[in-house]
């Protein structure tokens, strides 16, 4: 792990947010809009480790539980939601939930 | 001072006592605003008979802490000026009052309401001497004018409110931020004492203030001040708001909302910003001489009765921002006298206007003619009030188009004679549209047989008529009862300009009673160039 | 072993302090469980919250004045965080006593237990929002606001506008939270703390990368501006706004978005803070970099597209939801400053926004439950058929416009006086622009409800009003919204000692 510099982890992660942000705003399913999200803040744990551990200190391992946490409760409300509307609409498609004009 | 106070609150109280009224019980309500508001006249006249004409001072001054970090307080009192509108205001109230008895026949109970509470505004607004209580007046005066003229207005009465609203809120708002920068320069740069609204504190200092930022201020109150006077080309919101409001509204529209703009004009441009004053002086005139021409050529080519009258407003305050920016004694006293006048001639043509409306349902001129011969007492009056407002000699329109146009003959500071060439044709013009629409009105024979069985004037419409008749007379005879009461506040604001112009003080003798000499080496630094 | 000690010690000491958060847990825990054993009851939840809430402003009320770190600065105990608690206190407990009233809520049986408790939770969120100086409790307590307004949102979830609210809030929020919490972990990487204050001492020491702080500080950004609704991160506002139950609406309006402003003031001022001159030119902290340009055309941005795109609107409840970004805007203008001064204006404004939207929130509420419609032309002739809610109405919506004599006034006459004593004549100037676009939108409810009336012969023309006692309450809210445009010194004192002594 030593011999992999730090600027690797980060541009990884930097590639997983953008990719996790293109996912959010490009993909229409609602579910993959999900997973989308959770790798958006995956590379957020990503970078939280990989600084933690450069510059050992473990807040930023704290920091990466509590990610976690809020992370699966930020899905499961989520996941609620999209089946309290798949019962109204029979749809997970986020375009075609449009009765609010955009 | 009690007698101020009373003036000021009896409105509110009574319109405030009004909305625990039974709505069913119109005649309660009717004759309560009326005598509340004949008590608030009879008591205003105590303002009169103990006001000190030889002070040019704030008499009555009241000085409350209301707000302490802004160093805003409720601030009033009044100066010959002011006392003649707050007594103009009292004075048209009841008789705007009277006149809605027959004409206003729904939801009378939140119209007394609106009536006494823009009655309150109005006293506020001609005594506030604080920036933030004249801002809270003024503003407030939008919100009863809104729904006279929204409720109980003509068929385009939705456009003609928005219109009115939206045109007073754009200046007033910049007036605003005027405010405030003016609190917050005056308090903190020059008396460096804190933010403050007291205007007495910010008239002493005020001219200190570079010019190039009191360019900016002056311009930011004035078109506050133009939008509500209203000067062109800043008017289209009048004639539309003045022939959709009912006669009650358009009579208080013309006696009193359009002289908040005026009195603004001399209250603050010319006492804060009195340098940028001088150095607009010029192109403001030229707006006014343009208003009054254009404002009596449109009131010729209308057909409407009540739309003649409102673009002849146009006309006359032309000749009040005239001779305010004048700048001479003359001319301000005229400005004043002509603010009167206006409200008393104007006020009586839209009451006569809404009479006749009332009973035929109509303005349009073409449907009348040969009135003279049906209703002669109403044509009598009619006649009254058109040659007081084309300003024939001996009624009040003559003494304040003339004392105007003397000053602006005479104004050092607009130096020219042009003005007041121009604005004379003012006067030919107002002689024949008025003349020709009463000649249409009034003369001939009667060829639209609706008109035969009108009837004259009741008693009710004789009660408040006649008053206004004596006035009109008496301004004209004896035009000094008036002009004496703001000669002195008057002369010293004049003492003033010149002084920040020239450098002479015209009226002395008021120097030894006034602060203005410990003032005045201040002023001298701030000189603008000769 | 005195390391333990002293740990001990000092979360002993904390507890004392955090006792009014603490009260609100076991306000939610009591909610749930009261809600669960008296199924009969319905409201039994709701009764306990609002008595909880109040049992918890007494609590609070004896950290007025006090000024303290605790939990080894996680969280602060302030003036500045005790004023903003009480506003949320307040908040909620008007908005669970008007949710009482709210007939789209009690439709088809529903259960509303959860519905009360969820409000409490939020109170949570936002009273340790208002606390946070350490990037781990701005983080979670900005999620525990978030995750139960999602649910809040879509909670009368057989509505389908509600159910897209929720999911639309859902993901734009996820989305934005996930940006911000990125922008922290480069925080971190640049200085190595999670603490706003040490953030702060690393900043100044000039030994760190500013390239990832300003970055970071971007993104942090935008987690903000999207609690407190300010373009080009309002997109889910007027959806969210117009699909979720009223109350809801009204409360995110007012409540979420003053924990937004809350928590972006404080993050900012602590973050840019300079040591000694506190209050002059804090955004200069890092040269080169204009933040403070940044936020002033983040206000105009928000006041201008706010109001323009008001004008458009034919749904009342969506056009005071982007009448509200408009005031996010004005509010704005003031943290561009970033003065004591305009931190009193801001704190202000909140007091007063909070009465006057609610109120107009509410009587919006009060009216859908009568005509079953937010629709600005079902509003036509309102000023006849129910005279009292419509003057009401109107009363709060002059105070929005900013006319006198009302609170709305009073508070943006003290955010122009801040943004101007600062001289930005400018962005006064566009301040005062955009009141007057307002007005037209606003003067376009009530000239519906008094200037038109409806023909005699619909069938829905009958009169009404609203039970005794949510009219008392609109009362009391418009009786406030015209009280403190007259005498507001003790609120104007109280902001004033609430900023002076936050650092």
């Amino acid at each position: 792990m030593n011999n992999i510099p730090l600027e690797y982890y980060i541009a990884l992660s930097g590639i997983l947010f953008t990719i996790g942000t293109l996912g959010v705003i490009l993909r229409r399913n609602a579910i993959i809009v999900f997973m989308s999200l959770e790798i958006m803040l995956n590379s957020v744990n990503l970078a939280f480790i990989s600084f933690a551990r450069y510059l050992g200190d473990t807040s930023g391992e704290i920091f990466v539980f509590f990610v976690m946490a809020v992370a699966a409760a930020e899905s499961a409300i989520g996941l609620a939601i999209i089946l309290a509307l798949f019962r109204k609409k029979q749809t997970i498609y986020v375009d075609e939930v449009n009765v609010l004009k955009h | 001072m009690i007698p101020l106070i009373i003036t000021l609150l009896l409105p509110l109280i009574s319109s405030l006592l009004i909305l625990f009224m039974n709505k069913e019980n119109v005649k309660l309500i009717k004759y309560f605003t009326l005598i509340s508001s004949l008590i608030t006249f009879l008591i205003s006249l105590f303002l009169l008979f103990n006001f000190n004409n030889t002070n040019p001072d704030i008499q009555y001054y009241i000085n409350v802490t209301w707000v302490s970090s802004l160093d805003a307080g409720f601030r009033i009192g009044l100066d010959g000026m002011s006392l003649l509108l707050v007594m103009l205001i009292t004075f048209i109230s009841p008789i705007a009052i009277l006149s809605s008895f027959d004409s206003i026949k729904t939801r009378e109970k939140e119209y007394y309401f609106m009536i006494l509470l823009l009655q309150f505004a109005m006293v506020g607004v001609f005594t506030a001497l604080d920036t933030f209580l004249f801002y809270i007046f003024w503003e407030l005066i939008l919100i009863p004018m809104y729904f006279i003229i929204g409720i109980w207005g003509g068929k385009n009465r939705l456009y003609a409110t928005v219109k009115f609203f939206i045109f007073t809120m754009v200046g007033s708002l910049f007036m605003l931020v005027a405010i405030i920068w003016l609190g917050n320069y005056v308090g903190n740069e020059i008396l460096k004492t804190g933010f403050t609204t007291d205007y007495l504190k910010i008239k002493e200092v005020a001219n200190l203030i570079p010019l190039n930022y009191q360019n900016w201020l002056f311009w930011a109150f004035a078109i506050s001040f133009f939008i509500k006077v209203p000067l062109f080309p800043l008017h289209t919101w009048l004639p539309d708001a003045h022939t959709e409001a009912p006669t009650a509204g358009s009579v208080i529209l013309a006696a009193i909302l359009l002289k908040m703009g005026t009195y603004g004009l001399i209250r603050f441009n010319l006492e804060f910003f009195t340098s940028a004053s001088i150095a607009n002086a010029s192109l403001i005139s030229i707006f006014a001489v343009i208003g009054i021409i254009y404002g009596a050529l449109v009131a010729a080519i209308q057909t409407d009765i009540k739309k003649l009258v409102a673009y002849s407003s146009v006309s006359h305050l032309g000749f009040v921002v005239l001779g305010i920016f004048s700048m001479t004694a003359i001319g301000i006293q005229g400005a004043i006298i002509q603010m009167v006048n206006h409200g008393l001639s104007t006020g009586m043509l839209f009451l006569l206007v809404g009479i006749i409306y009332e009973r035929r349902h109509t303005r349009e001129i073409s449907e009348y003619g040969g009135i003279a011969r049906i209703m002669p007492v109403y044509a009598t009056f009619f006649a009254i009030a058109m040659f007081s407002s084309v300003g024939l000699p001996g009624l009040n329109g003559f003494v304040g188009e003339y004392l105007t146009l003397i000053g602006a003959f005479t104004s050092p500071i607009l130096n020219s004679w042009g003005y007041a060439i121009a604005a004379s044709t003012g006067v030919i013009f107002a002689a024949v549209y008025l003349l020709w629409m009463y000649q249409r009105v009034f003369f001939g024979t009667v060829d639209n047989p609706s008109n035969l069985n009108l009837k004259d004037l009741s008693k009710r419409e004789w009660a408040f008529l006649v008053p206004i008749v004596i006035f009109i007379v008496w301004i004209g005879l004896h035009p000094s009862t008036f002009t004496n009461i703001s000669e002195n506040s008057t002369r010293k604001l004049v003492n003033k300009i010149e002084n920040v112009k020239f450098g002479i003080t015209p009226y002395p003798e008021l120097l030894k009673n006034s602060n203005l000499k410990t003032n005045s080496n201040q002023i001298n630094n701030n000189k603008i160039g000769k | 072993m005195t390391i333990t000690q002293s740990y001990l010690n000092n979360l002993m000491a904390s507890v004392g302090y955090f006792a009014p958060e603490i009260a609100i847990v076991v306000t939610f825990i009591v909610a749930i469980l009261f809600d669960l054993m008296f199924k009969k009851s319905k409201n039994i939840a709701a009764y306990i919250s609002i008595i909880g809430l109040i049992i918890t402003g007494f609590i609070l009320s004896g950290n007025i004045g006090i000024s303290k770190s605790l939990f080894d600065g996680l969280i602060v105990v302030d003036p500045y965080s005790t004023f903003f608690k009480f506003l949320f206190l307040i908040t909620t407990i008007l908005i669970m006593v008007m949710s009482l009233s709210y007939k789209e809520l009690y439709d088809n049986n529903r259960k509303v237990g959860e519905y009360y408790s969820m409000l409490v939770g939020i109170t949570f969120g936002m009273f340790l929002l208002a606390s946070a100086v350490n990037l781990i409790t701005i983080y979670l307590s900005i999620e525990i606001l978030s995750l139960s307004s999602y649910v809040l949102a879509g909670y009368t979830k057989e509505i389908r506008r509600a159910s897209e609210a929720s999911l639309k809030y859902v993901i734009y929020g996820s989305l934005s939270s996930g940006i911000m919490v990125y922008g922290m972990s480069l925080l971190y990487g640049a200085t190595m703390t999670l603490d706003v204050a040490k953030i702060n001492v690393a900043i100044l020491s000039g030994h760190v990368e500013l390239f990832p702080i300003i970055i970071g500080g971007l993104m942090i950004l935008v987690g903000f501006g999207y609690k407190m609704s300010a373009v080009p991160f309002h997109y889910w506002t007027p959806d969210v706004y117009e699909g979720a139950p009223i109350t809801i609406t009204s409360y995110l309006s007012v409540a979420s978005k003053a924990a937004g402003f809350a928590v972006f003031i404080r993050f900012f001022k602590d973050l840019y803070l300079l040591p000694a001159t506190s209050d002059i030119n804090i955004w200069n902290t890092i040269s080169n970099f204009h933040w403070q340009t940044i936020v002033a055309v983040l206000s105009v941005l928000t006041m201008t597209v706010g109001n323009f795109v008001a004008l458009w609107q034919e749904n009342v409840k969506r056009l005071l939801a982007y009448s509200s970004i408009a005031h996010a805007g004005y509010i704005l203008m003031a943290v561009v400053v970033m003065t004591n001064v305009g931190i009193t204006s801001i704190l202000l404004y909140f007091v007063f926004y909070m009465i006057m939207n609610l109120g107009a929130f509410f009587v919006a509420q009060l009216f859908a439950n009568k005509i079953g419609s937010d629709d600005l032309k079902d509003y036509i002739g309102l000023g006849y058929r129910s005279p009292v809610l419509a003057v009401l109405m109107t009363v709060f919506l002059i105070s929005l416009t900013g006319l006198p004599p009302t609170a709305g006034f009073i508070g943006k006459f003290y955010i122009f006086t801040a943004v101007l004593d600062k001289g930005f004549v400018w962005l006064a100037v566009i301040g005062v622009l955009n009141s007057v676009v307002s007005l037209f939108y606003y003067a376009k409810i009530f000239r519906n409800m008094f200037l038109r009336s409806v023909a005699d012969d619909t069938k829905n023309n009958f009169k009404f009003s609203a039970p005794a006692f949510p009219l008392s309450i609109a009362y009391v809210l418009a009786f406030a919204t015209i009280l403190f445009g007259l005498y507001f010194s003790p609120i104007l004192n109280w902001a004033e000692n609430s900023v002076t002594m936050f650092k």
